[in-house]
């Protein structure tokens, strides 16, 4: 068990310094964006007849850091308010801290992010057993290739093809949104089936772009599987093609619960695409707004989430793996 | 001290003429393999002399704005009433000679970072393996977005000097563990053990070996850094200096309404075509090229 605690520390560390240098990235983004967000923001103040202490007072809060001192003050500054989750005021949303509007951005992330990559995740190590089996047949080859081209394919061209489909020539999904707004939000039938409809095609496009990894990935691991012994040994037995889920599909998942956890990470960025698209109000359409805007304070938080979120599904994927594989375990008992 | 070395300049003469031999033979097998190549010189035209054929700026027909897919406009019109096949073929130039620039650094500087730490070992190649963790951990696109209010990849060569400068990490990583496994191996342990200098080592051996696998993270760079730019100027954080295919995108989407009228739906698909041409292209041509350089999947 030390060495699994020794492992996780390093992991911390690493996800900390990580978490650091992204944190530094866009402090000095901020500072060196033409123009000088804040210059121009205290400008303004004055002019609409705020008096140049309570303007300066204004910016600081705003921007979350002092814009005077030196430079390394104004660092110290930021760092300090980001260990206090206190990531400075939005501009957009005047009055409320950028990290409660982060945070209720992520769940519009996070919910479809994980329901798409479960349902393709699922659909794949199935779709990728059959591949596996039928490999010299017709069904293996069009399985085999419909992977290699939805794999091939960016998200993007992914997301604009089936809004094409869905909500223009074909209108029966809605085009932006969480929920249609006559409903009321909370526990009931009506809002909970819009919301289902409005989170269809983000859903389906997380789905189909993680779908071709999946069933690859399978496919080339349970191939693997097949060849080991103890198949051979199974087959001896005289055991029916029944046992293939059982024995096969059970062995040759286990790599792939890594790649589960780094591709949830990964999707944390491409959801920029299918947000931006679909007008779905998580994170990576928050950073887009942001930028456009220019938020500078909700940009820098968005970017720092989005990546806090790879780094935290990174660590989950390899502790989880040392969890479910008792080989790498015992690996690590010996060194 | 003249007759090897003709010999051995005829050799290398041989080898090469069969090398080509080996080429067609390979492409000549399987027809996706040739319509592949097809497909990725044809694209390389179309970003050289493409813009030749048409006139600079575009004629507009303003009496026909979004007009239907016809013979005379193959892909209807823009909001403009521009022919947008003829938008297509123009704005790939910008697509195509950025994502070039981007496939050459990534596979430079990723082919000698690896290469380096592969081959050296030791305190270098922990330095350089951390430092392509960590540009493999933070992630491309929204350290794009953020980096695009300070840099406007004004011209495609800075584009692609931006995402080539960014994406080599992959690179790195797979090719300091083929370095690895390559150094074991005899011929190289016998290089050294001849006293060749490591430039000869490198640059005779192990280069020649790994040649086909970084053709192929070559190819494969170049259609990451199509999808990637072409998705920067779709998001519309950039601004719209050059006429290219991600501009076209965003314009249909958010300008024509493409997700809600069917009027802007051409103008949409035909950028979208060309993407999935150019991978299906050069996925093919992964595909052949896999066999053209590792004999041992050649099927005589």
């Amino acid at each position: 068990m030390t060495a699994f605690a020794r492992r996780l520390a390093g992991h911390l560390a690493r996800g900390l310094v990580m978490i650091l240098i992204v944190t530094t990235v866009s402090f000095f983004v901020i500072r060196s964006v033409p123009g000088d967000p804040m210059a121009a923001r205290y400008e303004k103040m004055v002019e609409q007849g705020m008096s140049p202490e309570a303007a300066q007072r204004a910016v600081e809060v705003l921007f979350g850091f002092a814009p005077t001192g030196s430079l390394w003050q104004q660092y110290v500054d930021y760092m300090s308010g980001l260990a206090r989750l206190d990531l400075g005021q939005s501009l957009t949303v005047p009055g409320v801290g950028v990290s409660t509007v982060l945070f209720s951005a992520a769940k519009w992330t996070i919910l479809p992010v994980l329901a798409g990559t479960l349902l393709s995740f699922l659909i794949g190590i199935v779709m990728g057993v059959y591949a596996a089996i039928k490999r010299s047949g017709k069904l293996g080859d069009i399985l085999a290739i419909s992977g290699s081209l939805l794999h091939g394919v960016p998200q993007y061209v992914l997301a604009l093809l089936l809004g094409a489909v869905f909500t223009t020539l074909w209108p029966i999904l809605p085009q932006g949104g969480t929920a249609d707004i006559m409903f009321e939000p909370g526990f009931n039938a009506g809002y909970i089936g819009s919301l289902v409809e409005h989170a269809t095609l983000p859903v389906l496009t997380y789905a189909l772009a993680g779908y071709g990894g999946w069933i690859l990935a399978m496919k080339s691991s349970v191939v693997t599987v097949l060849g080991d012994d103890f198949i051979l040994a199974a087959e001896l037995r005289g055991l029916k093609r029944g046992f293939i889920f059982r024995y096969v599909a059970r062995n040759a998942i286990l790599p792939l619960f890594t790649i589960l956890a780094l591709s949830l990470g990964m999707l944390f960025g491409g959801a920029i695409f299918i947000e931006r698209i679909f007008n779905y109000p998580g994170l990576g359409l928050m950073l887009i707004d942001s930028i456009t805007n220019r938020d500078y304070a909700l940009m820098g938080g968005a970017f720092l989430l989005i990546t806090a979120a790879i780094i935290v599904a990174n660590i989950a994927a390899d502790l989880f793996y040392t969890v479910i594989d008792p080989r790498v375990r015992s690996g690590e008992g010996v060194a | 001290m003249t007759a090897p070395t003709i010999a051995v300049g005829n050799g290398r003469a041989t080898l090469r003429r069969n090398f080509w031999h080996g080429v067609w033979r390979v492409l000549k097998r399987k027809p996706s393999r040739m319509a592949g190549m097809v497909i990725v010189l044809g694209f390389a035209f179309m970003g050289i002399f493409g813009p030749l054929f048409y006139p600079d700026p575009l004629p507009r027909d303003t009496a026909n704005l979004y007009a239907a897919p016809s013979w005379e406009h193959l892909f209807g019109t823009d909001f403009e009433g521009t022919d947008v096949l003829a938008l297509v073929v123009t704005g790939s130039s910008y697509v195509l000679l950025s994502a070039v620039i981007t496939a050459v650094i990534t596979v430079v500087l990723g082919t000698g970072i690896g290469l380096f730490a592969g081959f050296r070992r030791g305190r270098w190649d922990t330095v350089l393996m951390r430092i392509t963790d960590m540009k493999l951990t933070i992630p491309g696109l929204p350290l794009l977005l953020v980096l695009s209010t300070i840099w406007k990849f004004g011209s495609a060569i800075e584009m692609g000097l931006v995402l080539g400068l960014l994406g080599w990490g992959g690179v790195a990583r797979a090719v300091r563990s083929q370095t690895l496994s390559l150094r074991e191996r005899g011929f190289i342990e016998a290089a050294r053990g001849l006293g060749l200098s490591t430039t000869h080592i490198i640059g005779r051996e192990l280069l020649p070996s790994m040649a086909p696998f970084i053709a192929m993270n070559m190819l494969i760079a170049v259609t990451g850094a199509v999808y990637a730019q072409v998705g920067l100027f779709f998001l519309g954080v950039l601004p719209f200096e050059a006429n290219n295919w991600g501009v076209m995108l965003n314009l249909a989407v958010f300008g024509g309404g493409a997700m809600s009228s069917p009027a802007a739906l051409p103008y949409l698909m035909a950028p979208l075509l060309a993407i999935l041409l150019l991978t299906l292209g050069i996925v093919l041509a992964v595909d052949a090229m896999d066999e053209i350089f590792n004999p041992r999947l050649r099927e005589e």
